[in-house]
């Protein structure tokens, strides 16, 4: 699932072994002997994992960024070093954005995650804070069934809310049938240039939402209830006693998920590959950076300038999340 | 743990100081439960609206108005899916997969976590820095260099192509290594004065322990394959080795407007990770958060 967290490590930092430790491990076990049989024993336990993240992850980190260097169509003609070509072509196509389909898949999602990331970190938190607060403290056991049933979204793989909710924007479908129960005549989502994309935020926010509630239960049950108490009892109502105390403690959390909101909503692939027809239609509505790498790379047989569009995909997801580390995270865990 | 703890803390202080917060009906109370009926309906809704309408017929699933329950029931969308072979092969291609990654991530990452956890040797610093760094490479850079590795490895379309890049994940050996610093260090110490090896130390005294890692980190690497959309998109090609998530994708090509075949359908991807969910639902929230929030 593309919005789906993948690598929750930012804010974590590692806690090191202490030197002291090590040493005294050291003097106790004796000659260089043992401990080179140690080294031994525990590569041999790393093996399969440093070989697989050597080849998977390293090297086809660096192969991808070597690979937007080079002409390449597999089985045509061999590759051709062609330099900074492709980032050149990219970046010329700046001039004239709306007659570029990857800097509209660019503009696309940038729409996309902003949505998306606001919509789904408050859906998160209200989520939580529901499930922490007041009336479902005295009953525990509620509260384990209500966190059970706000998960469920999470549950649900790209695949089977895309086939659900292509279901429910259909014209005659559930959407619109509770739109005009209200008297509002709904749109053709899909098949509409403006509806496209907000229909796929929707389905987005639904389930990436319940999946990150989780991280802000982690860290609402590591606030000290004794704080809030406290504030209570100094006069702060329940707004103010959150707004002030509860808020900025969740700063690292909030961080960790808009940033794992953020890397995972530039990649957004499945639902738009699964819902539009054409992938990316009506309109190039619903284009997004990874389909239009996809089909450099797999339908027009550009594997270098699909490579190159990754890696400037890749370096706006990296300043994008430095930037929001600068300005929501506090630094605690830098 | 602390959970619990927390709760019984914050019973016994309502239990004791009976405060204003006993009014039956302050506006926050009624605001709260409308919140709360609200994210239930949005929650569960779509999905059990789903399941009903998966043994509803062509003519009633876009009926106006819609209604819950089919009228009349019928299990022809099941017949007609299970009638047709590849459906079932794509089920069995996809718990290749699953099972497959399943197994060896939970191994491999163990072992790894356990080394970097327990063992003292050089480059251990440099290996950990490592795996929290590659953490952070978004897919975005691997996929395509990934598929040309396999191109030329000629595994396209094989399981092998789907299971090699899963079968040691750098999170699971995150998870792995933080839960194993948490065990005393006298464990191994005994046994291997017992004289006991690294690998019989790893096996019978370290694996047991760790079961509630190993579980989260199962759970979590099953529902990542059997989900996997994109990936397998790129590496397979021919219909007999399609997962279950990629057939479906060329199921709803072929039963466009169909929808009573398409969600039942969907119902094959869901229902295994929901009963999923309610046999071990705490390793599926642990496994998801990790220990980088409380890190």
């Amino acid at each position: 699932m593309a919005t789906q967290p993948e690598t929750p490590s930012i804010a974590s930092a590692p806690p090191l072994t202490t030197a002291g430790r090590r040493s005294l491990l050291r003097q106790g076990r004796g000659g260089p002997k043992s401990r080179r049989s140690e080294t031994l024993a525990a590569y041999l336990f790393l093996l399969p994992y440093l070989l697989v993240t050597g080849v998977f992850l390293v090297f086809v980190s660096l192969y991808g960024i070597g690979l937007s260097l080079f002409k390449v169509d597999i089985g045509f003609t061999t590759p051709e070093f062609v330099g900074f070509h492709y980032y050149q072509v990219l970046f010329n196509q700046l001039s004239d954005v709306a007659d570029s389909d990857f800097w509209i898949s660019m503009i696309n999602i940038i729409k996309f995650v902003v949505v998306i990331v606001t919509f789904q970190t408050l859906l998160a938190l209200v989520l939580a804070v529901l499930l922490q607060n007041s009336v479902l403290k005295k009953r525990p056991t509620l509260r384990g069934v209500f966190r059970t049933i706000f998960y469920i979204p999470a549950l649900t793989s790209s695949v089977a809310v895309s086939l659900i909710f292509l279901w429910f924007y259909n014209p005659n479908g559930l959407f619109n049938y509770l739109l005009s129960l209200v008297h509002i005549p709904g749109p053709l989502w899909l098949e509409d240039p403006f509806w496209a994309l907000p229909a796929i935020m929707i389905l987005n926010i639904w389930t990436t939402g319940a999946a990150f509630m989780i991280y802000f239960l982690a860290a609402l049950q590591d606030i000290p209830q004794e704080l809030i108490e406290a504030a209570e009892v100094d006069g702060a109502n329940r707004f103010q006693a959150f707004w002030n105390i509860t808020l900025p403690l969740l700063r690292p959390a909030i961080f960790l998920v808009v940033a794992l909101g953020t890397i995972g909503g530039f990649q957004m692939f499945d639902q738009v590959f699964f819902m539009t027809n054409p992938p990316g239609s009506p309109l190039n509505s619903t284009l997004t950076p990874l389909l239009e790498i996809y089909n450099e790379a797999f339908q027009n047989n550009r594997f270098g300038s699909a490579a190159a569009m990754s890696v400037i995909l890749f370096a706006i997801i990296l300043v994008v999340t430095l930037v929001q580390r600068r300005f929501i995270d506090t630094g605690q865990n830098a | 743990m602390a959970q619990t703890q927390a709760q019984v803390r914050t019973q016994a202080a309502t239990q004791t100081v009976p405060t204003g917060r006993s009014r039956p009906f302050s506006w926050i109370t009624i605001i709260f439960y409308i919140l709360l009926i609200i994210f239930i309906i949005s929650s569960i809704g779509p999905l059990i609206f789903s399941f009903f309408s998966s043994f509803k017929t062509f003519r009633d699933i876009l009926a106006i108005p819609p209604t819950l329950l089919p009228q009349p029931w019928t299990w022809s969308n099941y017949a007609t899916i299970l009638n047709d072979s590849s459906f079932l092969r794509w089920i069995l291609n996809a718990l290749i997969y699953a099972v497959g990654a399943l197994i060896l991530n939970v191994l491999f990452s163990a072992m790894a976590g356990y080394a970097l956890a327990r063992m003292n040797f050089p480059g251990k610093n440099f290996i950990f820095v490592l795996t929290l760094s590659v953490m952070m490479i978004p897919m975005t850079v691997t996929i395509i260099p990934k598929f040309l590795v396999m191109n030329s490895l000629h595994l396209t379309n094989t399981y092998l192509a789907l299971i090699l890049p899963a079968m040691a994940q750098p999170f699971s050996v995150f998870v792995m290594a933080q839960f194993m610093k948490s065990l005393p260090k006298e464990l191994e110490e005994s046994a291997m004065i017992d004289g006991a090896s690294r690998f019989r130390t790893f096996f019978q005294i370290i694996l047991p322990l760790v079961k509630p890692a190993l579980t989260a980190v199962a759970i979590v690497t099953f529902q990542g394959a059997w989900n996997d959309f994109l990936w397998p998109l790129i590496v397979l090609g021919s219909n007999n080795m399609y997962t279950l998530p990629l057939g479906l994708y060329f199921f709803k090509s072929a039963h466009y407007t169909e929808y009573n075949l398409l969600i039942a359908g969907s119902m094959f991807n869901t229902i295994p990770i929901v009963i999923l969910f309610f046999i071990f639902q705490r390793y599926f929230i642990e496994g998801a958060v990790g220990s980088a929030v409380k890190g």
